[in-house]
């Protein structure tokens, strides 16, 4: 007889993949460590914050089961429930690396960052990311998509990091909302009351059939149990992040002058034939990040294929140094990515230049030191992007930034322009130290104000009203500082075209945070900012993780 | 949101704490805990404002049925008073479940 596991709530879910009498919960309900930021916006806290952690056994193996309940807030990742999910895979990095074995399985039910909270969800979203990059070298990863909710926004590019992805046909998974497109791009692009459309785009079927997940199971618990174990098998799952040569030459071949069908999809994903060269027009458009990586590369011509990302190595301030930026390119071949979006080409292009300097640099005693420098306004949203995986995209971004970190390259993030979202979290948010310009123009944040607006049900002024007061929603650079992430926040006389004294304490600074990069992203936990007031919570909920952890 | 607590006299003693739903649409969540202050204690935050009479109907009935020294703290999400009784009465039920 088959039992709906869909039906049950998180804590059930977690209860009915165990092993009978093994589920021991930590931080509980009865630890009561609830969202600090919900009750201040007049919104109901949940006494465990929507984020159930079960250690137990499945088929006999060690596993810890970190359930999102779907029910609350959407499944929105907030500062203590993120943590929750974070705190608890870096115990599982550290019990793996002192050789106990212990396998995470991840049960995905959100719309992505909970917006009440949306600096948090970023940051601590980019610290999930980071532990899944480094337990993969030892354990797999295992995540369940079984809807209500599905998987959206930032951690479906969390998901798509996973080893191994199970879903049913009923969930859907996919970087942007069909609303957040339609009001981001327009009816034409993606009508978000075709259900059809959106199914065949993003449904768990469509997602199987083009590969970019690897089981799909009915809605029963024994089913979702027996892919589990399955997963659990070494050598299972396909690195999909790390297999950029081919996701590059299929998004070449994607043919941009039609929409593309879920079958011409389905056969492009497995053809053998595609474009290994991109045919390419640059129109350059001036922008912030096409400035810096001039002035710190001392004008040098990019080596990447890819006109919307470039990439120099230079000798900064006497040690090999690879610059990284997302640009604007006015004639990019994905009319959604013009404006210096992350598309499908620039998550997969900003992986390929990064791990060519892993690779180069593999036998090297001294590795080149990596930039980010971050510019960049969006992820784009459109309809070919959902449907040939961007958020895929941006995790091969994430993979390979927090690969290198592991390798022991020091990768810092230059904050010059617009930090939002899915692009950040691809670019600049796996850095070790990250560094800002001082810029009021500049914007930090996981949606724009429109979409967030009607996505939360709020007139743009209402929107705005509420976030000057929360620092955790709010856009701006000194907000996001309050928050601990920075090392750095620089003052410049002139940000929009900075002179010779603006560029030298760029590099002053620049060069000290590259200094003092680590190889992790524990930094931004312990900065005054964090410690005074940004990370009490997640803080808080790290300590609470290893006094139960056993 | 709205917080408020009511508290009515009580005298035996529950088993254990018990812990009872999700605060989504239309639910709640209970959290029961074995007092010693010979009260029942109702402390609540809920998204409805207004309807604390309506709150202090269900918990004068739930307390006429049931004598439990206990803290039970309620995070609500517009449940409806039915709703409402019947998580009181599943946590009551675990709280005073034998363990095998």
């Amino acid at each position: 007889m088959k039992t709906s596991f869909i039906e049950l709530k998180g804590r059930e879910r977690a209860q009915a993949l165990l092993d009978n009498h093994t589920f021991n919960e930590i931080l509980g309900p009865f630890d009561r460590v609830e969202s600090p930021h919900l009750a201040a916006q007049g919104i109901v806290p949940e006494s465990d914050d929507g984020l159930i952690i079960a250690r137990g056994t499945l088929n006999g193996q060690d596993v810890v089961v970190l359930s999102i309940e779907g029910a609350f807030q959407g499944g929105g990742i907030g500062e203590v429930s993120g943590s929750k999910i974070a705190g608890t895979l870096e115990r599982v990095l550290t019990d793996n690396q002192n050789g106990k074995k212990i396998i995470p399985v991840i049960i995905f039910d959100t719309g992505g960052v909970r917006l009440q909270e949306a600096n948090y969800g970023l940051l601590i979203i980019s610290e999930i990311q980071s532990a899944i990059v480094a337990i993969k070298n030892f354990v797999p990863v295992i995540g369940l998509i079984p809807g209500n909710v599905g998987c959206f926004g930032g951690m479906s590019i969390t998901a798509a990091l996973c080893s191994s992805l199970i879903m049913t046909e009923t969930a859907r998974f996919g970087l942007n909302g069909p609303e957040v497109i339609e009001q981001e791009a327009g009816i034409a692009e993606f009508n978000s009351r075709d259900r059809r459309l959106i199914w065949d785009t993003i449904g768990g079927a469509a997602r199987y059939e083009t590969g970019l997940i690897d089981r799909l199971v009915e809605d029963d618990t024994a089913a979702f149990r027996n892919a589990i174990i399955k997963a659990m098998t070494p050598g299972d799952g396909i690195s999909r992040t790390r297999q950029i040569d081919h996701y590059l030459s299929l998004i070449n071949a994607i043919d941009l002058s039609v929409k593309t069908s879920k079958e011409d999809a389905a056969r492009l994903f497995k053809s053998e034939e595609l474009l290994k060269t991109p045919i390419l027009e640059d129109q350059p458009v001036a922008g912030k990040g096409r400035t810096w990586f001039q002035k710190l590369t001392g004008n040098a011509t990019s080596i990447s294929e890819y006109p919307s990302v470039l990439v120099a190595d230079t000798d900064f301030e006497g040690e090999p140094t690879r610059f990284i930026a997302v640009v604007t390119n006015g004639a990019n071949r994905f009319p959604r990515a013009r404006h210096g979006e992350v598309g499908l080409q620039e998550g997969w292009a900003v992986a390929k230049y990064v791990r060519q300097a892993i690779n180069e640099d593999a036998g090297l005693a001294i590795k080149r030191n990596i930039v980010a420098i971050i510019d960049t306004p969006s992820q784009a949203y459109g309809y070919q992007e959902e449907l040939f995986g961007i958020h895929y995209s941006c995790a091969a971004g994430v993979d390979a930034y927090a690969s290198a970190r592991i390798a022991g390259h020091a990768v810092t993030g230059l904050i010059v322009g617009n930090a939002i979202s899915g692009a950040f979290l691809t670019h600049g948010l796996q850095s070790s130290r990250l560094i800002a310009v001082n810029d009021p123009a500049i914007n930090v944040q996981a949606m724009s104000k429109q979409s967030a607006a009607r996505v939360t049900k709020r007139t743009i002024a209402e929107l705005e009203e509420a976030t000057q007061k929360v620092p955790a929603m709010a856009y701006d650079i000194r907000n996001f500082n309050s928050l601990g992430p920075l090392d750095a926040l620089i003052n410049l006389s002139s940000p929009e075209e900075p002179g010779d004294a603006d560029v030298k304490t760029v590099v002053f600074e620049l060069s000290k945070a590259i200094h003092a990069a680590d190889g992790t992203l524990r930094h931004r936990l312990e900065t005054p900012n964090a410690i005074a007031q940004g990370r009490v919570y997640s803080r808080l909920v790290r300590t609470k993780i290893a006094e139960q952890w056993s | 949101m709205e917080s408020f607590s009511f508290t009515t006299p009580a005298k035996q003693a529950v088993l254990q704490r018990a812990h009872i739903g999700v605060v989504g649409s239309g639910d709640l969540e209970i959290l029961l805990e074995p007092g010693n202050s010979g009260t029942t204690v109702f402390n609540v935050r809920t998204a409805s404002e207004g309807f604390q009479e309506t709150w202090k109907a269900v918990f004068e009935r739930f307390s006429a049925q049931h004598d439990i020294d206990a803290v039970i703290t309620i995070n609500d999400f517009g449940a409806t008073p039915g709703v409402v009784s019947l998580r009181l009465a599943q946590a009551l039920e675990v709280a005073n479940q034998t363990k095998n």
